[in-house]
């Protein structure tokens, strides 16, 4: 069984529990939150080693505003994020940008929805141990 | 009521203006000579001929101004011009003047060339300039006549075409100059009111144009918001049959696993429908493209490349050939190859076991033109016009695939338009259907 814990940012309720049930069956401890508030605060309460963020909350803006937020922070800066938008394939977002620019976006990973089980299971996999190595 | 025309139709009448100007110039030159030839009309020919002379040298001028104002494609304002027509008009009035009066003044017939003065004037000015330019132009003629009349002119007598006490005779210049009065001011009258009207109907059909887009554009948003929600509880949907279907949450019977496996392949159909009209739908909103070079060979190359194991399967051959000149292109890379990848597996779709598909790629012109052509099932010659529409299948492709988004030839057209190519298709002779588009070639 897989060991990590993970927390999913997103204000889809079923993508949640679809995601809840594949990482938890996986043997992974899974929270949630509705939007970027409740995020930080269930991020106070027990880091995380993962953070699985939706792009689109309330605004459309609002997952990559959390990502900025969370990575200007030292204290979370090494929390690992996988987002979930199909945004690589489509628009001219600049990766490799440094911090405070408009196009910054600092995430580790991007998953398009709907999710595939083992798409998931996959880059979750990996991103833990990138992190542990 | 300046600028009742667009600054490029202006540009235009311009241009045209200087090339009558030359057949004016041309006619001139050779009615002096033959009526002094074959005519025996005594004419001041030195004079005229002189003046003809000193109207190219002016219409040059004029043809090399508006190049320099027009150079690389660019648009002089209409105010400027409109002062430009104006003054040519204007200078006209002056020159058909002149030459009248070196040429029997009220006894040549010519002095209903004031006519076509009038008639370009209320065609490509306003009502009042137009009215303005009569009343020049009837001042000019009645002063000419007047002052040669009272002796303060010479009068160039045309010896052998009329008669010589017809300058002086106080009513024949009275009635002359009555008539020419109202002629020029019924044209200026008849003119603008034609012109006007047609410039109405002009502004009419542009607003509605505009109206159109605009309903259009609204409608595309309603689309895009839409099918975005859609694609939200589709996804939910899909992720949660997805579990269920691979056993992850407990075993399933054979029934239950065969129901959820099909709810879960017509939400993946619909998924990838959402999903074109999303991506349709973007294209057409967002107003730019990203434009950078890219290599259209890789672009080629790499959709082949993703082709390739579905052609296989199906033992389809797929033969290329790109023509050494073909480049670089401007544009989006992402884009393009991605039309270039539907357009094959389209091919390799509609054609039977055991077919070909070609793809060419050659410079043609200004273009580059890309063909891919295939021996399979045609299209059906009275759906051709409308194979590019949305959401049209033509019915034989209905027929080998029941549930196609009917929506990746109109993303093709939207694509390649955007990048100021075109698309079209032919049938093939010999059977199968060729899908053309051109890209422009200049980097």
């Amino acid at each position: 069984m897989a060991q990590g814990k993970i927390l999913i940012i997103d204000d889809d309720p079923d993508i949640t529990e679809a995601m809840t049930v594949v990482l938890e069956n996986r043997g992974y401890q899974v929270r949630s939150a509705q939007d970027g508030t409740q995020g930080m605060e269930q991020l106070k309460k027990s880091r995380p080693d993962l953070i699985i963020l939706d792009v689109m909350m309330r605004t459309s803006q609002e997952g990559f505003e959390f990502s900025r937020e969370l990575k200007s922070n030292p204290k979370y800066k090494n929390i690992p994020i996988l987002m979930l938008t199909a945004v690589k394939q489509k628009t001219g977002l600049d990766f490799k940008a440094d911090a405070g620019d408009q196009a910054w976006l600092p995430v580790e990973e991007f998953l398009d929805k709907p999710v595939k089980p083992d798409m998931l299971l996959e880059k979750v996999e990996d991103l833990l141990s990138a992190r542990e190595a | 009521m300046e600028g009742l025309l667009k600054s490029t139709s202006l540009i235009q009448r311009a241009y045209w203006l200087i090339k009558l100007r030359w057949v004016a110039i041309a006619t001139l030159a050779a009615a002096t000579l033959v009526a002094v030839r074959f005519m025996s009309v005594s004419l001041a020919t030195r004079v005229l001929l002189t003046i003809s002379l000193l109207l190219v040298v002016y219409n040059f001028v004029l043809y090399d101004l508006l190049q320099y104002w027009t150079r690389g494609g660019k648009a002089p304002s209409p105010t400027r011009i409109g002062r430009f027509l104006t003054f040519q008009i204007v200078g006209d009035l002056f020159i058909l003047a002149a030459i009248l009066h070196f040429s029997g003044g009220i006894e040549n017939p010519f002095s209903f060339f004031f006519v076509f003065h009038m008639i370009m004037a209320s065609i490509l000015r306003s009502r009042r300039q137009s009215y303005l330019q009569a009343t020049l132009a009837v001042l000019l003629f009645a002063g000419l006549i007047a002052l040669e009349a009272t002796g303060v002119l010479p009068h160039y007598h045309l010896a052998g075409f009329a008669d010589h006490g017809l300058y002086s005779d106080r009513s024949f210049v009275l009635g002359f100059l009555f008539v020419f009065t109202v002629t020029l001011y019924l044209v200026v009258y008849m003119t603008t009111s034609i012109s006007e009207q047609l410039h109405t109907q002009q502004d009419d059909l542009e607003k509605a144009n505009s109206l159109l887009e605009e309903k259009d554009q609204v409608k595309n948003q309603y689309v895009l918001r839409v099918t975005h929600d859609i694609k939200g509880h589709l996804a939910a949907i899909q992720s949660c049959l997805e579990i269920v279907f691979n056993g992850m949450v407990g075993p399933l019977n054979e029934k239950q696993a065969d129901l959820v496996e099909r709810a879960f392949r017509r939400t993946t159909k619909c998924m990838a429908f959402v999903t074109a009209l999303l991506k349709l739908t973007r294209m057409k909103l967002s107003g730019h493209l990203e434009r950078e070079r890219f290599s259209l060979k890789n672009c080629i190359l790499s959709s082949l490349a993703s082709v390739q194991s579905r052609a296989q399967a199906k033992s389809i051959t797929v033969q290329y050939r790109i023509d050494p000149a073909v480049e670089d292109v401007l544009g989006e890379s992402v884009l393009i190859e991605e039309t270039l990848t539907n357009m094959l597996f389209n091919a390799v779709k509609y054609t039977p076991d055991g077919g070909q598909v070609n793809l060419e790629a050659m410079p043609d012109g200004d273009f580059i033109k890309v063909r891919i052509s295939d021996n399979g099932i045609g299209i059906p010659p009275a759906e051709l016009p409308r194979i590019f529409e949305e959401f049209y299948r033509a019915e034989n492709a209905r027929a080998v695939e029941r549930d196609g988004t009917g929506l990746g030839l109109a993303f093709a057209k939207e694509v390649i338009e955007r990048h100021g190519g075109s698309i079209w298709v032919e049938n093939n002779p010999g059977g199968g259907s060729t899908f053309t588009f051109t890209l422009p070639n200049k980097v």
